[in-house]
């Protein structure tokens, strides 16, 4: 349904976004962006990977003209966002966290205003109205207020109303944060969708499940700069082939096995709380001599398995901390910021 | 050089501004509708002021001559209502702002200008109906207009009034950051321009630095306007007393003018608010 752009254009619309050495202070001292730079191709999903605060949701703000960075520049489907920005809105669709829709009106009333204020006829925006609240299975609550709708019915009608127009490029910033296991899983159904009919997608995610689902690129940021970038796999080779991971009945114990398995894998094991973690490229083999030495320690795991690393894997070995850390910087007081921002 | 798309169409910026306008006002008014609870406890501090002043404080106020003082008091309860109900221009832009429905009208093509302009149209179509009850209970507590001919010119110059005292509200509303912001911030403003004005007493009664405030600021001349409007001929002495001595007409440009000063002023400054702010 949603289409990628044409590729007629003079620019280069192999990729349709592309941000280089974004910057952003808050209030003079919070650098929420400190030289971000990363591209989308064409058609791709990009996740944007980080903790709160890490600066996700200030980029996003930057690429859908809501905010003005302090330097750097950001293209979306060839406009640049800083130069014309009334072009820019044209080129995007934007639903998450803060895009929200009118609970007052019914589903069908908010996509038709939506279209209106994308200016489509009236036939058009009726007929599109129509169109995506069958394909995300809300026709049966189209005449219904959204005081009515689920919160995954709410998500789903947000985004909905970002596909509109059937922008080329989509933001969607935390789509599924607050949502059930259930909600969540049929959200990234239709976010999937969307992408096999070639929209370019940024999402900004805090889950590592999430972007490993759907995104064909991950890029970490954290504190304002992106620390890593590549495909899940790529990301997760970095961390060594495997991960013997040993859960212990306590953390003196953990500590304990932690320097007992020294040398059994690939560099340092890593502990947190009772869970010891070894990386290894020789899976089976340093999983026998982890049982050997656990056992030469007397140690008695209550848990013990080797599996490929996880994205949490990878996130806590580039920052140091989870993907739930709160000592993060704050994100700016909503209404109290004196942003400059695009007009 | 820039993609296609299937939304806007790039045509004349003015029209598009316009149907943006109406847009965001069928929104608004539609929002309004499926609140009418919202409407109704709005009317009612006015309603309740009109029952207060004509029934319990009305006998003891003095300096009227033989002007009833019901039809004295209707034109200032409306004065009132028309301003009460312009703040939910601001209460309701705090809302969008807090909700997030502000940043998806932001991301959206759309002419900026319409958040505004689809605001303040809203919230004035229900000054009028505000207005209209409002009337309607004066009649019924006794309230007789000169002529219909000038009731309705005084409702419409009221209307101007409202709709540019929108603005007020709509900048307070996008600076507050949420709705009891607006409420604190509107409230010690108001309360002085309705009551130290000609609304419930003739402002002769009043101590004398009182009475040059009351005699000087909008409010009572926009209610000066509207009563002199609907109360119809009286003496050269009670216009004296009433009316500072002015003519209905003199009364009605001054109001025009406060009312066009007020838009223009708070108008640009709400426009160069929205277009520099986020969310």
């Amino acid at each position: 349904m949603a289409q990628a752009p044409t590729r007629s254009g003079s620019s280069n619309q192999s990729v349709a976004v592309s941000v280089d050495s974004l910057v952003k202070t808050f209030g003079g001292t919070v650098r929420a962006l400190d030289g971000v730079s990363f591209e989308i191709p064409t058609g791709t999903v990009l996740g944007l990977l980080g903790p709160n605060g890490a600066g996700k949701t200030t980029a996003v703000r930057v690429l859908t003209t809501l905010l003005r960075p302090d330097s750097g520049s950001a293209r979306v489907a060839g406009v640049d966002v800083l130069a014309d920005p009334e072009a820019a809105r044209r080129v995007i669709g934007l639903a998450g966290q803060y895009a929200a829709v009118d609970e007052a009106l019914t589903g069908a009333e908010n996509l038709r205003l939506v279209g209106s204020l994308n200016h489509l006829g009236r036939a058009e925006r009726r007929q599109r109205s129509e169109e995506l609240l069958e394909q995300f299975g809300l026709s049966d609550a189209a005449d219904r207020t959204l005081k009515t709708y689920s919160g995954g019915m709410r998500r789903r009608l947000d985004l909905a109303a970002a596909l509109v127009a059937r922008p080329p490029v989509l933001f969607l910033d935390e789509p599924t944060t607050g949502l059930d296991p259930r909600s969540r899983i049929d959200l990234w159904a239709v976010i999937g969708q969307l992408v096999a009919d070639g929209t370019t997608l940024l999402l900004t995610t805090q889950y590592l499940e999430e972007a490993d689902r759907l995104a064909d690129q991950i890029c970490v940021i954290d504190h304002g700069k992106v620390i890593a970038e590549g495909t899940a796999a790529e990301l997760k080779a970095k961390l060594g082939g495997t991960v013997v991971e040993v859960t212990l009945s306590n953390s003196d114990d953990a500590i304990t096995a932690e320097q007992a398995l020294k040398g059994a894998g690939e560099g340092a094991p890593t502990r947190e709380g009772e869970v010891v973690r070894v990386a290894t490229s020789a899976g089976p083999a340093t999983l026998t001599e982890v049982v050997r030495r656990l056992d030469a320690a007397e140690l008695e795991p209550t848990g013990l398995q080797l599996r490929q690393p996880s994205l949490d894997d990878v996130f806590l070995s580039l920052t140091g901390h989870g993907t739930s850390a709160d000592d993060e910087m704050p994100r700016p007081k909503r209404g109290r910021r004196k942003a400059k921002d695009v007009s | 050089m820039t993609a296609t798309f299937v939304g806007s169409k790039p045509g004349n910026r003015f029209g598009r501004a316009i149907g943006d306008s109406i847009a965001m006002t069928g929104r608004n008014v539609r929002r309004l509708m499926r609140a009418p609870d919202q409407v109704v406890f709005t009317l009612l501090s006015p309603i309740m002021f009109t029952l207060l002043f004509r029934y319990v404080f009305g006998g003891a106020i003095k300096g009227l001559g033989d002007i009833n003082y019901v039809n004295y008091l209707i034109p200032g309860i409306a004065v009132q209502t028309a301003i009460f109900t312009a703040g939910n221009s601001g209460f309701a832009l705090a809302e969008d702002r807090g909700k997030g429905f502000i940043d998806r009208l932001r991301s959206l093509p759309m002419a900026r200008s319409a958040v505004l302009t689809g605001r303040v149209a809203a919230d004035t179509l229900s000054n009028a109906v505000g207005l209209l009850i409002i009337v309607l209970v004066g009649l019924a507590v006794g309230f007789r207009p000169h002529s219909f001919f000038g009731l309705l010119l005084g409702l419409l110059l009221l209307l101007a009034f409202a709709l540019s005292t929108c603005f007020i509200f709509a900048l307070v509303g996008l600076y507050a950051s949420n709705v009891q912001t607006v409420n604190a911030a509107t409230f010690p403003v108001i309360f002085p321009l309705t009551f130290a004005s000609s609304a419930f007493v003739p402002t002769s009664t009043m101590p004398t630095w009182l009475r040059a405030f009351a005699d000087h600021q909008p409010v009572t001349t926009v209610i000066n306007a509207v009563r002199s409007l609907t109360i119809g001929d009286v003496s050269s002495a009670q216009r004296t007393e009433l009316f500072a001595g002015q003519s209905t007409s003199s009364l009605v440009i001054q109001s025009l003018l406060w009312a066009l000063g007020i838009g223009l002023v708070f108008g640009s400054l709400a426009v160069r608010r929205y277009n520099s702010t986020s969310s």
